[in-house]
């Protein structure tokens, strides 16, 4: 096994056009993006795919010092420099995300290179790889002072105002005078004509974006407290929006390991209910009404020909998740195998997913939101589904694979999805028939968990029927209203929680107990949130702020989260950035705003 | 050509069409919803759009019948297997070129293409409408072949 480059998976930084996104390295160099969407096959996988799955790489090509990182300002354009004697190099990453009524091409990656003090000697290698099969391009040409790359029907063009011809696959070094910074721009096209997009145009639409993302976080709510750190969370779930659908992506990576050299290895290049759902709230209490009913539009659109089951998950186009493969030749981040794309959790039965939904509607009917009747139509079939199912066992929100039980979250989330239904009937008024049936299963479901998912002894709510284990999605339990904010139940299940899943610091395990893979996993991010915005709404906010000003620490210089951490090296694990720790964090950063 | 048989029967196909492509949406089987992609050129309002979506539609299908009626009396026969035939040709066409250009005048349709500033929320149908269901194809024939059928069954070859 040859070594491989291993970059901590926290250091990435990603830009992105919503329809897909890139991973940059501290280095300059892109080590993935998935080209034409973010479920595609990466043109430049080296993330997990080793150094065959090609990279595109810009740096120093003399000794520089890395100086730091940063967004500028609330955009999605990331700027890295480097020191070197007598000057600074500044590396400036960014793809547009607005093409539409212009002639230009779906993707439009921009790399400007900037020497300040004196001239600069730079190295840039760019070496796409076509398919899983990681193929490298199978015809160059240089057309119009552009650089061709094809395989089959995909084809990428990179233009430069380099005086130095790039050629891939090989590093050129080139020369960036402070008076003539160098653009390098990659336009791609998958069956569809290569669009030439010259340097100077390139630098001016990637100018305009930046000034659009910037006028789009200047109207966000947030609250007086944070607001940097949430603003950058929406940014980062809106550049996690694959545009064309409104389908929220989970992250735009797959199988960087929960464990390192381990094998829960996932693919999180779908989208979930349960994002889009979370997602609905994050934007309307940021004021994006919009963004919220694109999320609800693509929810109804996705789960149109499953109804009334809700799919634990979908392709962005609302397809079922392709099956589960292992791509066996590849070598995965830090050799954590297998590397898998598809995912086989889109066939289990998950009860929680729409309690998800259900809030989601009725957060918008509180917000003046109309439900159409397709809308409402769709909202009491899953009720009525949660009516007629609630009493079976189900996977849960953790996607667990080793078979079905009694999940406690997933009974909570249950209870929620009838609650939020028979308030929505109310608000709406007239006659419902199944209303009577509601508050009949909402009863008995209610007085259920009371009874069967409660353990007197530990004092706290348990992970599932019968289990004396915990489970930290309990944490949501103040925020579903099954017990009143001042009952020891719920204080009980939140400090059993916290004193038993603890990882350290502000880390939480999300369960400790046995889930039938091999291997063991980081500390759940979401899942220390959930604990931010448990304390702030049970009134214990000092705990609350001590806790989330140690989470904000560990987002790093760009203020990206994954799914986990290592808790003894505070390192990221698992995909990354990922969409439910940021929506969890801006759902606690807005209890503690409240 | 048969333009009496055109004024009724145009309709009462156009009906069997859309009957067959709501009754596949209805039973979980495809995605695509004719009178709310069409009537959402007009409203952003989902329930007015389905109205006015089927009306809109009644109109293309009376259209499309005048070629089938000029068809048959060009060939001087007609029949309910040489309709259903012209049908599947007419929903080839309809799911290779017309449906996938849906998107470049539809205004509440986003393309594959759409930004973050795209205020559309109906997702591009794709080639063959297939991001609206992997049945969604099928459907199709099946309606315009039905569609087709009932035309060459009453349109008279005149």
């Amino acid at each position: 096994m040859s070594s491989q480059r291993r970059v901590p998976i926290g250091d990435y930084g990603m830009i992105g056009d919503t329809r897909s996104a890139a991973l940059v390295a501290p280095d300059g160099s892109i080590d993935w993006l998935c080209l034409p969407r973010f479920d595609s096959a990466p043109v430049f996988g080296r993330l997990v795919g080793g150094e065959e799955a090609g990279c595109f790489s810009i740096g120093p090509d003399e000794p520089a010092t890395p100086a730091g990182r940063r967004y500028r300002g609330d955009t999605a354009t990331l700027e890295t420099t480097w020191t070197v004697d007598g000057g600074r190099l500044v590396l400036v990453d960014s793809m547009v995300s607005e093409v539409t009524g212009r002639m230009l091409p779906p993707t439009l990656l921009v790399r400007g290179i900037f020497a300040q003090g004196r001239s600069i000697r730079v190295v840039v290698q760019i070496s796409p790889r076509f398919g899983y099969e990681r193929k490298p391009p199978g015809r160059i040409r240089r057309r119009n002072g552009a650089l061709v790359l094809e395989r089959a029907g995909a084809a990428m063009a990179i233009t430069s105002d380099a005086h130095e011809l790039l050629t891939p696959d090989r590093s050129t070094s080139i020369e960036v005078r402070p008076d003539q910074p160098v653009t390098v721009v990659m336009s791609a096209s998958q069956y569809g004509p290569l669009l030439f997009v010259p340097p100077s145009m390139a630098t001016a639409e990637a100018e305009r974006d930046e000034a659009r993302w910037q006028r789009w976080a200047d109207t966000l709510i947030t609250g007086p407290n944070h607001r940097p750190t949430m603003i950058r969370s929406l940014i980062t779930l809106q550049l996690l929006t694959y545009s064309p659908s409104g389908a929220p992506v989970a992250a735009p990576t797959t199988s960087l390991p929960e464990q390192m050299g381990g094998a829960r290895n996932w693919d999180y290049r779908y989208a979930w209910p349960r994002d889009a759902s979370i997602g609905i709230a994050a934007f309307l209490a940021a004021g994006k009404d919009r963004e919220a009913l694109g999320f609800l539009a693509w929810l109804l659109h996705a789960s149109r020909l499953a109804r009334p089951r809700l799919p634990a998950l979908f392709t962005l186009d609302g397809r079922p998740a392709p099956r589960e493969q292992e791509l066996d030749d590849w070598p995965g981040y830090a050799e954590s195998r297998p590397v898998r794309i598809g995912n086989g959790a889109g066939t289990q039965h998950q009860l929680d997913g729409y309690g998800w939904v259900l809030d989601a509607a009725w957060r918008l009917t509180q917000r003046g939101h109309h439900l159409d009747s397709e809308t409402w139509r769709t909202m009491r079939a899953f009720a009525d589904y949660v009516t007629g199912n609630w009493m079976m066992p189900d996977a849960g929100i953790w996607e667990r694979r080793d078979g079905r039980r009694h999940h406690v979250h997933s009974k909570l989330m249950a209870w929620l999805a009838l609650d939020r239904t028979i308030r929505i009937a109310e608000h709406r008024g007239g006659a419902h028939r199944q209303l009577g049936a509601w508050r009949v299963a909402i009863e008995l479901l209610g007085e259920d968990i009371r009874r069967r998912g409660y353990d007197t002894e530990i004092g706290s709510y348990t992970a599932a029927y019968g289990s004396r284990e915990l489970d930290a999605a309990l944490l949501l339990l103040p925020a579903i209203g099954l017990e009143p904010k001042d009952s020891p139940r719920l204080t009980g299940t939140i400090d059993a929680v916290h004193r038993r899943l603890r990882a350290g610091g502000p880390l939480l395990f999300r369960y400790r107990e046995d889930d039938g893979l091999p291997g063991d996993e980081g500390a759940f991010l979401a899942c220390s949130f959930w604990l931010v915005q448990a304390l702030a709404q049970t009134n214990r906010r000092t705990e609350a702020e001590n806790l989330f000003e140690d989470l904000l620490r560990f987002g790093g210089e760009l203020g990206l989260y994954g799914e986990e951490m290592d808790p003894a090296t505070h390192h990221h694990v698992g995909n990354f950035p990922q969409a439910l720790t940021h929506s969890a964090l801006l759902q606690a950063g807005m209890a503690l705003n409240d | 050509m048969d333009w009496s048989g055109w004024a009724t029967y145009g309709v009462v196909a156009t009906v069997v069409l859309t009957a067959v492509l709501v009754g596949a949406q209805l039973a979980g089987v495809t995605r695509l919803d004719i009178p709310l992609m069409l009537g959402t050129l007009f409203t952003g309002d989902p329930d007015q759009a389905r109205f006015i979506g089927f009306f809109a539609h009644l109109g293309f299908g009376q259209f499309f019948a005048v070629f089938y009626g000029a068809a048959f009396a060009e060939l001087g026969q007609s029949g309910w297997w040489m309709g259903a035939l012209f049908g599947v040709v007419h929903a080839a066409v309809a799911g290779t070129l017309l449906v996938p250009l849906l998107p470049t005048i539809h205004p509440r349709m986003a393309t594959e293409r759409a930004g973050p500033d795209s205020t559309a929320t109906l997702e591009p149908p794709g080639l063959l409408a297939l991001n609206y269901g992997w049945s969604t194809p099928l459907v199709t024939v099946a309606a315009h072949a039905a569609y087709g059928a009932v035309l060459g069954l009453l349109l008279q070859p005149v």
